[in-house]
């Protein structure tokens, strides 16, 4: 007989009868989903994917609802705070509206030194009269014997020698001119005042500095400009006021840059977003009248493709643009868009095709035109859904391009007209004022950066979810 | 391989006419004259400008003195720079680029190579979740971003120094090119690394790899020999296109760096309407890519001989 | 025991996805003598292919892992070697050949380069001296012009030669054990038989043992000497190759045997196919892995795993099925010593 080699159960007489079977010999493996539900399942555990797709949102929370809750004109100029970095609302102190000053001069003292010297002391007594005020910054000192003039500069740090003295502002031509006024954009911060005295015209070896700092001001005429104050209230030279809010801080013009932010989103985005769109669906239609007739038509459609293709692409965004014209007063958001539609279909357009040739000689489109089903049925029931997440993939990668490509063209002033703003002409205006005020350029590039950034990962998750050969693979 | 680079070259020829004509036809839109650009001109000097440069003739034969001069490869004198060829601009201009260009296509392509191939071997490891994450960066921020950070970069450096490490703008020395051509290949760097990782991961899952290990082969000369051979075949298809992707972005690395280049060119004189000079740069650049495809797409074909022997 | 030249005990292999653990080889153990063929049968999935590439190390790790079982070449334990130490007997003791040699080879290397690659790895000889050696070994698998062929790529060869040059590659060392996995199944039914028909020649001219993995019984009994049937990670039967096809002990060898074309007896029979597929290895069933397919299952067999029931002295011819327990029914065509005579 048979010999059980481990044997650690011991059956009894009715464990031979026959088995009722009661399940289905035909037991599925694992929960049956959908091609979507699968996508979004393994969609979902991609937290890159994920978060991304939450940026995504806000975004178009920031851009869409962001001018409701943050309602500034974003092309008012704010002449009083140009340039600011990002800061708490300010206080500004109302000061008289300004008004020409004499500047000092000393009647008993020679206009030109008496004899040359070789040397002379240093400036004393160098000091500031009236409250320093963003309007304005007056010095005075004391005359130098054997001075004939006095020239004056302006650091943002303490000199170290002669030779970093910072800015010439400029100066008086004559030993007993003893004073100077700085209006030149001044700003809320210390500034290092240095007095030189000349012989009239060299410089001897000699200054002495000073450090200031100018308080933020406003006249009261202009405050009531701009709304802050009304006209018939209390508030009277001295006396300090707020100033706007700009949470993000100004730009070179003063304009709101959180504002600008969102009005160059809108920009942007509306370019990043319906370009892809409208050349994709251009690319769908292209690529699957090619792929699904074949044959010459589709060898001459794809040849066209090619063609287009070869074009340098932001030579011929340049082209475009000047050739659709900007008017005057125009933004030149349109001409962009079409040229961008113009140029950019021929990878989707050659993308679906070979889809929709590789999906006609599949076997289930085989067994399906067997089955009886009809040209429209195959197209909708099989064709499109499978074509659906190569094409979303697509879209979802083509907006980064459609973005780098108007914040390119922006950049190097081909893009949209200023006084619009967009994402790309604001790096444009910032990258000149780059080294002393690096807000001004940082805040669009790191949105120009997140946007694409969460779309190449969104793309990235979608791609390796739609995959199915990823499907078979876990 | 003789009678594909015939083809290649002949498809070539096509594609620049097609580039020549599509830019004959935009140029036509343009709304503004460029002969109206800074003054008034009289009619009689308006008739004599318009008999110089062709423009009293109708279009069609404009366009064929046009295919014609192409063919000769004359673009014509330039309207802003009267007595200077477009022959000569290119001629002054391009080699900076080209110079530019070539660094930096070099330079990305050494990096993505490298790079992904270390992020593949090191995979879900420290070093490839680092490069991986700047890989990510550099895919999302645009170029003049990076062309700014690098001067300012410099500027720092500079300063911090004390002394003059690497120009901050110009043109000319070795050290002058090094930091653009940097900022200028960093985006591609970054795609090709990305390509070549995956690719590498996809390589590691074929079946000649198996084969190598079955057949006792060491890990390091599986790497080399079999799986780095031919990972790196489709970063070279995607060549072509990143050269000219480099090429054109090579504009706003010459612009803030203030480089001598032909991008620069091209953009001051779309600013002021320069047909010829529009013209003739746009077909140039075209024609110059369109080689640069070929010769990559020879080249791919000496790397695989699927392609070679077929 | 005498020592075999390949001893596997007890192999388990399990592979982690995001459903769990796949349990895809439960507690294998066979053998292999100098210069016999052991065939191991079954269908998709069922486990062949991953027992063999874990014995040769080559399951991707992770997702793949062994999780115990140990294999034995000329007493030596080969699983889970560190590359280094794996590499003296890869190639060298063992060669392997693959399903599928169209994408087996690399595609930007010549044929002669692959296989000279081996001889220079480990028998550490010139290029030049290789170079020669990978042309022999291509005449010797009988590729006309070897030596115009050596200089070819792959996708110049056509499937069965290419098959011929894997087996020439696997051949280069002289190894004791040729471990084909499905060798033929990508190839036309002609061109099968010449592969098969090589590989005996080659057997029996070095004396080397192979190891096929195959799901064609046709070529099973051309080529076995002895048969391991593999269902759901478990070896169900094993025996020689006569015992498994005239007394086959197990329902599973029966359904495979019924669904396989004969063109000698029985010819008007319709060909029976095993009604549903295997068991699901994320959670495999506590009892018989063939319960819910078997046509004689019974109540024991669902919670109970049957144990080996061994007919012979020498332990070659075993089944896992309660049907060969002493108290079980008897069933006409499964083989049940000593139920032969209770009718």
């Amino acid at each position: 007989m048979a010999e059980a080699t481990t044997d650690p159960y011991l059956p009894t007489a009715t464990d031979f009868s026959p088995a009722v079977t009661e399940e289905s010999i035909e037991q599925l493996a694992r929960p049956s989903l959908s091609y979507w539900q699968d996508a979004w399942r393994r969609l979902k555990k991609n937290t890159r994917a994920i978060i991304s797709l939450y940026i995504i949102v806000g975004l178009a929370l920031f851009t869409l609802a962001g001018p409701l809750v943050w309602q500034v004109d974003p092309a008012l100029q704010d002449l009083n705070q140009i340039s600011q970095p990002p800061a708490l609302p300010r206080d500004a102190v109302v000061v008289e509206t300004y008004a020409r000053w004499p500047g000092v001069v000393i009647e008993d003292f020679p206009i030109e030194p008496d004899e040359y010297v070789d040397s002379v002391p240093a400036p004393e007594n160098v000091r500031v009269v009236e409250a320093p005020s963003t309007q304005r910054v007056r010095l005075v000192w004391d005359p130098v014997t054997g001075a004939g003039g006095y020239n004056v500069y302006r650091n943002q740090r303490a000199p170290h020698s002669i030779n970093d003295l910072g800015l010439p502002l400029g100066g008086t031509m004559a030993g007993n001119e003893v004073s100077f006024e700085d209006r030149l954009s001044l700003e809320q911060r210390v500034y290092y005042y240095s007095v030189v005295p000349t012989d009239g015209f060299d410089e001897f070896d000699t200054w002495t500095t000073i450090e200031v700092t100018p308080l933020l001001s406003i006249t009261r005429a202009d405050a009531v400009a701009r709304g802050l104050i009304a006209e018939d209230s209390e508030v009277s030279d001295g006396d300090k006021i707020k100033l706007e809010f700009h949470p993000l801080g100004t730009d070179y013009l003063g304009r709101d840059m959180l504002a600008r932010l969102m009005e160059g989103a809108r920009i942007s985005l509306f370019i990043g977003i319906c370009a892809p769109f409208l050349y994709v669906l251009f690319g769908i239609l292209y690529g699957g009248f090619a792929g699904y007739f074949g044959g010459q038509f589709d060898q001459l459609l794809m040849r066209f493709a090619d063609f287009v293709v070869a074009l340098p692409f932001l030579l011929f965004m340049i082209l475009f643009k000047i050739a659709f014209g900007i008017g005057p007063g125009e933004s030149g958001i349109i001409p962009m868009l079409i040229a961008l539609v113009l140029l950019g279909w021929p990878a989707t357009a050659r993308l679906v095709r070979g889809q929709v040739l590789q999906i006609r000689e599949q076997g289930y489109i085989q067994a399906a035109r067997l089955l009886g089903g009809k040209h429209h049925y195959l197209v909708i029931r099989h064709i499109i859904p499978n074509t659906m997440g190569v094409i979303l993939v697509t879209l979802t990668f083509s907006v980064p391009t459609a973005i780098f490509t108007e914040a390119f063209l922006s950049f190097i002033g081909m893009g949209v007209a200023p006084p619009t703003p967009s994402w790309g002409s604001m790096c444009n205006e910032g990258v000149k004022t780059m080294l002393s005020h690096p807000h001004e350029l940082v805040f669009p590039a790191m949105f120009i950066s997140i946007t694409v950034l969460a779309f190449n990962l969104l793309g990235d998750g979608l791609t390796e979810a739609l995959d199915s050969r990823m499907r078979s693979r876990e | 391989m003789l009678n594909y680079t015939f083809k290649r070259l002949f498809q070539g020829v096509i594609t620049v006419w097609f580039i020549a004509t599509a830019t004959f036809i935009a140029m036509h839109n343009v709304p503004g004259d460029p002969l109206m650009n800074d003054k008034a001109v009289s009619a009689e000097i308006r008739r004599n400008l318009e008999r110089k440069y062709g423009l009293d003739k109708p279009v069609h034969e404009q366009y064929f003195i046009f295919l014609g001069n192409m063919l000769k490869g004359d673009f014509g004198i330039s309207f802003t720079q009267q007595n200077r060829k477009v022959n000569d601009i290119i001629r002054d201009h391009f080699p900076v680029s080209a110079t530019l260009g070539v660094l930096a296509v070099v330079f990305a392509t050494i990096g993505g190579v490298l790079w992904g191939a270390l992020t593949a071997l090191y995979r879900n490891r420290l070093p490839d979740i680092i490069i991986m994450f700047l890989v990510i960066l550099g895919i999302s921020v645009p170029s003049f971003v990076f062309a700014a950070l690098g001067q300012l970069l410099l500027v720092n450096i500079n300063s911090w120094t004390g002394q003059s490490i690497l120009p901050v703008a110009g043109w000319g020395t070795f050290g002058h090119m090094l930091m653009p051509a940097l900022v200028l290949g960093l985006g591609t760097m970054a795609l090709l690394t990305r390509l070549m990782r995956s690719s590498m991961l996809e390589v590691v899952n074929e079946d000649y790899i198996k084969t190598a290990r079955a057949k006792g082969l060491s890990p390091t000369r599986i790497f080399f020999r079999h799986q780095l051979r031919n990972a790196i075949l489709p970063v070279i298809t995607v060549l072509g296109p990143q050269i000219a992707a480099i090429t054109t972005g090579g504009f706003v690395v010459e612009l803030v760096f203030a480089i001598p280049g032909l991008g620069r060119y091209f953009v001051q004189a779309v600013q002021q309407l320069d047909y010829t000079v529009i013209m003739g740069t746009t077909v140039f650049y075209g024609a110059f890519l369109v080689l640069m495809v070929i010769i990559v797409d020879i080249l791919y074909g000496l790397v695989d001989p699927r392609v070679r022997l077929q | 025991m005498t020592e075999h030249l390949l001893q596997v005990t007890d192999l388990e292999v399990e592979f982690s996805t995001y459903g769990g653990d796949v349990k895809a080889v439960r507690g294998v153990s066979f053998h292999v003598d100098p210069g016999e063929t052991l065939a191991i049968v079954g269908e998709s999935g069922c486990g062949k292919s991953v027992t063999v590439q874990s014995l040769m190390g080559i399951i991707p790790m992770p997702p793949g892992r062994i999780t115990g079982g140990s294999a034995l070449l000329r007493g030596k334990e080969i699983l889970g070697l560190p590359p280094r130490q794996a590499n003296r007997f890869r190639g060298v003791e063992v060669g392997m050949i693959f399903q599928d040699p169209m994408t087996s080879l690399n595609p930007t290397m010549t044929i002669g380069d692959q296989i000279s690659e081996t001889l220079m790895v480990h028998r550490n000889v010139s290029y030049r001296e290789a170079s020669r050696r990978a042309v022999e070994l291509l005449e010797r698998t009988r590729i006309p012009e070897a030596k115009n062929r050596a200089r070819q790529y792959p996708f110049e060869f056509s499937g069965g030669m290419l098959q011929r040059a894997m087996i020439a590659q696997s051949l280069a060392c002289s190894p004791s054990i040729l471990i084909a996995d499905e060798p033929t199944t990508a190839l036309d039914v002609t061109i099968q038989s010449q592969i098969l028909e090589l590989m005996s020649e080659l057997k029996r001219a070095e004396n080397m043992s192979i190891i096929l993995i195959t799901h064609d019984l046709a070529v099973v009994a051309r080529m076995a000497d002895r048969v391991a049937v593999m269902y759901a990670g478990q070896i169900v039967e094993s025996g020689t190759v006569d015992e498994i096809f005239y007394e086959s002990a197990h329902p599973y060898t029966l359904g495979l045997k019924d669904a396989m074309p004969s063109n000698r007896e029985q010819r008007d029979k319709n060909l029976m196919p095993i009604l549903g597929s295997p068991p699901d290895l994320f959670d495999p069933p506590k009892g018989c892995s063939y319960y819910a397919r078997c046509p004689f299952a019974m109540q024991v067999c669902k919670p109970k795993m049957p144990p080996r029931f061994t007919f012979d002295s020498d332990h070659s011819h075993y089944a896992r099925c309660w049907l060969q327990h002493d108290d079980a029914p008897h069933e006409e065509r499964l083989f049940q010593q000593g139920k032969r005579d209770v009718d």
